[in-house]
């Protein structure tokens, strides 16, 4: 059935406009938004004759020479056709009537009102009126039943409803329509049409579809619909002949159907797309003439309808199931809709926005916020309200259209209704730090390295990259020519992009300022129907995430490299060095749920996946807000409620909350707007927003720095802050251990100290639990203690008397020697950057001491005996510099640790060393078994601790612990003599060490002078070397070849000397010294040379007392502890 | 990067700092100045002290003056810094001033309201409040909103405070009084009518003993 589409003319100014034929077909009667009826004798009609019925009219009726219009004076006037003469006002509303129309004799006239009633008013006499009530919202439109006896009208209540005229009572309801709150705002005029003849059938518009009613039984039989159809359908008129079904439709589509075979017959397009708002065929059914909108009227011509059909016998064929779909799938549409308008729901939040908000409503983004996301709602709240006092349903607006007729029967077969948990719209993607992007004035970037602005209002369309520090680069303003919606900055680029147009593709450029040539950008388009959703700098990478669900990484420079897909769309992603963090939809989310994913990968050497699609969680109903790193490369995210979590790398990456921002809210409405997180010092950076989500750009917020918490239990009581406090110290501390196992350098000033804070706190715990008579929580304390604070607490213990207590604690030490020995040998490096809740250094130390106490003895023994050289003469190391530097190298925090003053003197090592050098290791190892052996065991870890302890305090005073006081001196134990003899093997075994390595010894010495010959009993203590001896041997003859020589002379020509003999002569002394039971010539390299000698060994003496002494007082305390040790016993 | 002036200059000679005091201004000028008069330029370097929160745009570790620790900075976040040197960093354009709280026109709207209504003097919002909008609208008047109408108001205050200062010191006067209460009164206003007033009760003191 082809038709012929005529020309678009201009008929009325803009807006709703309607068109009739009149009884003849001879003219095309328009009345439209400006207050005319226009009469066209044909659509060439340049000079067509024209009415004015008032400032607007919004609706006409043309029969037997009447033109019924209604007018924006809220009246129905009748005019005489075709001269235009005033016959009279029909009827009056409150309101403008929204919809007129003849019954089909042209008796009586039937209008819709926007005051929600319909009246039918006979035209011969206006004051036999019916009015009908019951409509709960302005009434779309009317028609009557061919035969006079029904009435059917649609409202914006959602209803169609038709009438018994007589009984003025309601005969059917169907809830068939989107609720609105007025006709402007309805989405569809839905102007139903009553087949004529017999009537048979209504049709009503519904969305994309025509439902078609049958008369009498009200049944929904049949469906029209199209699939070129996917704006609702505004209007539907009915053929003369009742055999063809017209409807335009909003998005300018007509369509004409034959109603029998329920075929579309003809399709035509508005030719600008307008919608279509009327309809009329012409009487001899060949033409169909049509306005829209924007005012224009146009014309089908050439509609064979004449055309014989073949199957008529169809119509009646009904098909329940089918319907049973039809109504179901409606049903869901509405409450997706409702789902939409749901004002937590991002999605709509944006699209809620009025474009035209000026900069002055930002400030108060929120409450505008609000509202606009109200806008759809708005009509259904309002009819809602508007049904208070009359007859309550529920307020579920399926129920809408039973409690618009109470009376009638259900007849339409009952709708299911789906009461399970609704789906949430997927929350929108967004560039993290940035504010929405309809704003005209808005952030598109706030991170911590600068701000990006972006203005896009009349004058100016431009971004503004400014950075917080200025020595990264001078702030920068650039043309926003190709709309740019997102970026990124990075301290070595901007990175933007923009969506796709009707004609370019969407393009991603990048400003490269830190590049060191002279091209400084670069731009890539993306392939063709493909968007950027999501971008992200990191250090000499970009990626855009793309709709697709694809991310792509760029060189920094502009070089492609890898991509690879996302297992859903993408919401945000952030980078940080090497990393790139992506959340994306893993699947739909139910109940105002989102249902996240989240992706972390590595791109160093070594590139890899470390979280790999596990979902984010997220605080009940809320959806993604910010999502980023930490300063030192934590991943980090916030929710819409506040909740800020941080990736806990240390418990098997998951994700601990650390802050609520709304704690620290005043009132409901406000809102931080996290710009970034440190982790050191610990600090939230955030913007404080005053009734909103985000900051207006003017005038320029203020950074605010919230304190992070931990969200323990009872954090007022004195135990949960401490608590509170030492987890958040683990929590944030843990980038120490990752930063160093991927290779950074970190700082281990800051990290010995963050440690040192925990394991004070956890002395502080331990100290509260004992007071509170709680030993097992202590001991619990204490497992997650250090060794060296194991000691303290043991000490604690034993002071306040706990004998129970400081026992259990001292297994706890064993074991933790033992296991840290056992985690030394195994993966040294790595088991000590991920121990987190321990001095993760000293526990090396530790660690390291014990497994060399037990497995290279002489090694460690040595560098005691090195820290006491160190410590008592500068000069000590000119014996075996070499082996010196080598321990230093490995443990170097240990040097400063020996370093400290508490030594056992001197004075017994030489000779008890010696004398039984595997005493220690081997009361070690039987200390597992028996108990006596194990308290030397914990002197010895005492020991040690007090060391690190001292070093701590960095006092240099021995015994004194910050905690303890110095007990009374009590007389010596027979513990002290092992502690003595303990110290001793190490002296001896230092020796031994010592003498292994001779020639290397000898090759450094003539570096510094030789040690003087023994003149002091004290120096007799130390081991000599082969020089010495050689040296006693030939003394006298050196002196007897130079008699005038002094002291210091001798000795230079002495080392000449021993240069000039062999390699093997060397060696033989060597062996002789070392062979030589004789006490070490040990003290005597300690010997300056240069000094006066007497006076030399006058200090040397002072010294060994001096530290003698402090030896002793530095026992004290423990001598008390395994005093106790031995009570217990 | 940045140096810092960690001697800041003392006040120069009066008259080439602070023009916003009427009174004292002429006796300043024409009487020669006694030991125990403050200079208005005094009087500010003394309210340079107040702090001032930043938002510097350089990084640096703390800086120690004799003053106290200043720092870290770090940029774009907010600190607390003395006014001379929130001043000097601005000048040379190492960082935006946030201007005090009560620099607002609202707040001042109100204290101006309240100051007329008033006979006694009102409390101030800071004790410099003269020396710091003056020191702030000069040199950073860009980083203020509304830095035109806060000059205003800040000036109808200090001339209604200064009127009023006139008022009772002629009331004063007149009536014979031992002394008066200064409460409420900022250093640079007490500055403004010291030199004038002590040298007119000398002056009457020695007028009053020759005609008895």
């Amino acid at each position: 059935m082809p038709c012929e589409r005529k020309p678009m003319r201009y008929g009325h100014s803009e807006g709703h406009t309607e068109v009739c034929f009149d009884d003849t077909g001879r003219f095309i009667v328009t009345c439209g938004n400006d207050g005319d009826v226009r009469i066209w004798e044909s659509l060439d009609d340049d000079d067509p004759k024209f009415i004015t019925v008032g400032e607007k009219a919004y609706s006409l009726a043309l029969k037997n020479g009447k033109l019924v219009t209604a007018s924006s004076n809220n009246t129905v006037q009748i005019h005489t056709f075709p001269d235009g003469d005033p016959d009279g006002i029909l009827t009056r509303f409150t309101t403008n009537a929204t919809h007129v129309t003849f019954n089909s004799i042209g008796s009586r006239v039937a209008a819709g009102s926007s005051d929600f009633m319909v009246k039918v008013v006979e035209v011969s006499d206006s004051s036999q009126q019916k009015t009908l009530r019951g409509h709960e919202a302005p009434v779309l439109s009317v028609t009557f039943d061919p035969k006079d006896d029904f009435l059917a009208s649609a409202s914006c209540d959602g209803s169609v409803v038709v009438w018994n005229i007589e009984e003025q009572t309601q005969v059917i309801s169907w809830p068939l329509l989107q609720k609105s709150n007025d006709v402007t705002n309805a989405k569809s005029l839905c102007r139903l049409a009553w087949q004529p003849g017999m009537g048979k059938f209504l049709a009503v518009p519904v969305e994309t579809k025509v439902h078609l009613y049958e008369r009498g039984s009200w049944d929904h039989v049949s469906t029209l619909s199209d699939d070129l159809l996917t704006q609702p359908i505004n209007v539907v008129s009915w053929s003369p002949c009742g055999r063809f079904l017209a409807a335009g439709s909003v998005g300018g589509l007509l369509t004409v159907w034959d109603v029998n075979s329920k075929l579309c017959v003809e399709r035509q397009k508005h030719e600008k797309g307008f919608t279509v708002c009327s309809l009329a065929w012409h009487p001899s059914g060949s033409q169909i003439a049509y306005t829209d909108t924007e005012g224009c009227l146009g014309l089908l011509d050439g509609l064979g309808t004449s055309t014989a059909d073949k199957n008529t016998t169809k119509v009646a064929a009904k098909k329940p199931a089918k319907d049973y779909d039809d109504l179901f799938d409606d049903d869901d549409d509405r409450l997706m809709d409702e789902g939409l308008s749901d004002t937590k729901s991002p999605a709509k939040k944006a699209v809620g926005w009025d474009d035209d908000d000026d900069d002055f409503l930002v400030p108060a983004t929120g409450r505008v916020k609000n509202r606009g996301a109200f806008l759809d709602d708005e009509n259904s709240l309002d009819t809602g309200s508007l049904k208070l006092g009359q007859d309550k349903f529920g307020d579920n607006n399926d129920d809408a259209g039973s409690s618009v007729a109470p009376a009638a029967p259900p007849v339409a077969p009952l709708r299911p209704v789906y009461e399970g948990p609704m789906p949430t719209p997927p929350q929108k993607a967004f560039q993290p730090g940035s504010s929405p992007a309809h704003l005209t004035h808005r952030f598109m970037m706030w991170n911590f390295v600068g701000i990006v602005r972006g203005y896009n209002d009349e004058q100016d369309n431009a971004i503004d990259v400014e950075f917080h520090d200025t020595a990264v680069h001078h702030a920068m303003h650039l043309t926003n020519s190709l709309g740019h919606t997102m970026a990124d900055l990075s301290q070595e680029g901007v990175l933007l992009a923009c969506p796709s147009t009707e004609e370019l593709a969407s393009k991603l450029q990048c400003l490269h300022f830190s590049s060191w040539d002279t091209n400084k950008e670069w731009m890539v388009d993306l392939p063709k129907g493909e968007d950027a959703r999501a971008l992200c700098l990191g250090q000499g990478w970009a990626a855009v995430a793309t709709s697709t669900l694809m991310i792509r990484l760029f060189s920094i420079g502009g070089v492609q490299r890898e991509l690879f897909s996302l297992p859903g769309p993408v919401v945000c992603m952030a980078g940080h060095g090497e990393q790139l963090l992506v959340v994306y939809h893993r699947a739909t989310g139910f109940d105002g749920e989102q249902a996240l994913g989240v992706q972390l990968l590595q791109f160093s050497r070594k590139k890899r996946q470390l979280i790999s699609g596990e979902p984010l969680p997220l605080s009940q109903k809320s959806y993604l807000s910010w999502l980023g790193f930490t300063a030192e490369g934590t991943p980090c995210y916030v929710d819409s409620n506040g909740m800020v979590r941080m990736l806990n790398r240390s418990l098997g990456n998951t994700w601990t909350p650390v802050c609520n921002t709304r704690e620290t809210c005043k009132s409901k409405s406000d809102h931080y707007w996290v710009v970034g997180v440190h982790e050191n010092p610990q600090q939230l950076r955030c913007i404080p927003c005053k009734g909103s989500r985000y900051p207006p750009t003017l005038p320029r917020p203020a950074v605010a720095i919230l304190p992070f918490k931990l969200p323990l239990c009872q954090t007022t009581t004195e135990k949960g802050q401490m608590e509170e406090q030492f987890w958040r110290s683990v929590l944030f501390h843990n980038h120490y251990s990752f930063l160093s196992s991927s290779g950074y350098e970190i700082d281990e000033d800051a990290q010995n100290l963050s440690q040192k804070e925990q394991q004070e706190l956890l002395m502080k715990m331990f100290a509260l639990s004992c007071k509170l008579e709680r030993e097992f929580r202590c001991v619990e304390l204490a497992e997650m203690m250090t060794q060296n604070v194991v000691t303290l607490a043991i000490r604690y213990a034993s002071r306040s008397r706990r004998m129970a207590l400081a026992q259990r604690l001292s297994e706890i030490a064993l074991e933790k020697s033992n296991q840290m020995q056992e985690e030394e040998q195994e993966e040294p490096e790595y088991s000590s950057t991920r121990r987190s809740s321990g001095y993760g250094h000293t526990n090396v130390m530790a660690g390291g001491r014990y497994s060399r106490r037990h497995n290279q003895q002489e090694e460690e023994e040595d560098e005691e005996e090195r820290g006491e050289e160190l410590m008592e003469e500068e000069d000590g190391q000119e014996m075996e510099p070499e082996e010196a530097t080598e321990t230093k190298k490995r443990v170097n925090p240990f040097a400063k640790e020996a370093s400290s003053p508490i030594k056992p003197s001197p004075t017994p090592i030489g000779k008890m060393g010696r004398a039984n050098p595997f005493k220690v290791p081997d009361s070690g190892k039987m200390s597992a078994s028996s108990g006596q052996p194990r308290v030397t065991n914990i002197l010895d870890n005492m020991m040690s601790s007090k060391k690190s302890a001292q070093l701590s305090s960095s006092g240099g005073k021995p015994s004194k612990s910050p905690v303890l006081k110095p007990l009374a001196p009590k007389p010596k134990t027979k513990t002290q003599s092992t502690l003595l003899q303990m110290a001793a093997t190490k002296t001896a075994n230092k020796k031994a060490q010592e003498n292994t390595e001779p020639a290397a010894n000898l090759q450094k010495r003539p570096d510094t002078p030789p040690p003087a010959p023994p003149a002091d009993n004290s120096e007799n203590k130390r081991p000599k070397t082969g020089f010495q001896l050689w040296l006693e041997e030939n003394r006298k003859s050196i002196l007897a070849d130079n008699p005038d020589l002094e002291e210091t002379d001798v000795i230079k020509e002495a080392m000449g000397r021993f240069r000039t003999l062999s390699t093997e002569e060397r060696l033989s002394w060597t062996e002789r010294a070392k062979g030589q039971s004789g006490d070490a010539a040990d003290l005597k390299k300690r010997k300056r040379a240069e000094g006066g000698e007497g006076l030399e060994n006058e200090n040397e003496k002072a010294e060994a007392d001096e530290s003698s002494a402090k030896k002793k007082k530095s026992l004290d305390p423990s001598s008390k502890l395994s005093v106790f040790a031995f009570n217990q016993n | 990067m940045v140096s810092f002036v960690t001697a800041r200059p003392a006040p120069q000679a009066a008259g080439t700092v602070c023009s916003a005091v009427p009174v004292g201004r002429k006796f300043l000028n024409t009487h020669t100045k006694k030991q125990t008069d403050m200079d208005p330029s005094e009087v500010e370097f003394l309210a340079e002290k107040e702090m001032v929160k930043i938002i510097p745009n350089f990084s640096l570790d703390k800086v120690f003056l004799i003053g106290g620790d200043l720092g870290p900075f770090n940029p774009g976040l907010p600190i607390d810094v003395p006014v001379w040197l929130a001043l000097n960093l601005k000048q040379r354009q190492k960082c935006r001033i946030i201007p005090p709280e009560w620099m607002d026109v609202e707040k001042l709207e109100e204290m101006r309201d309240l100051e007329r209504k008033e006979d006694m003097f009102t409390p101030v919002p800071s004790p410099y409040y003269m020396e710091l909008t003056k020191l702030l609208l000069n040199h950073a008047s860009d980083n203020i909103p509304k830095a035109d109408e806060i000059r205003t108001l800040v000036k109808d205050i200090w001339d209604t405070r200064i009127a009023k200062l006139r008022l009772s010191a002629d009331s004063f006067i007149s009536q014979q009084e031992a002394y008066a209460k200064l409460d409420n009164l900022t250093l640079m206003e007490i500055n403004t009518i010291r030199a004038f007033l002590l040298d007119t009760l000398n002056c009457m003191y020695k007028l009053r003993s020759n005609v008895q």
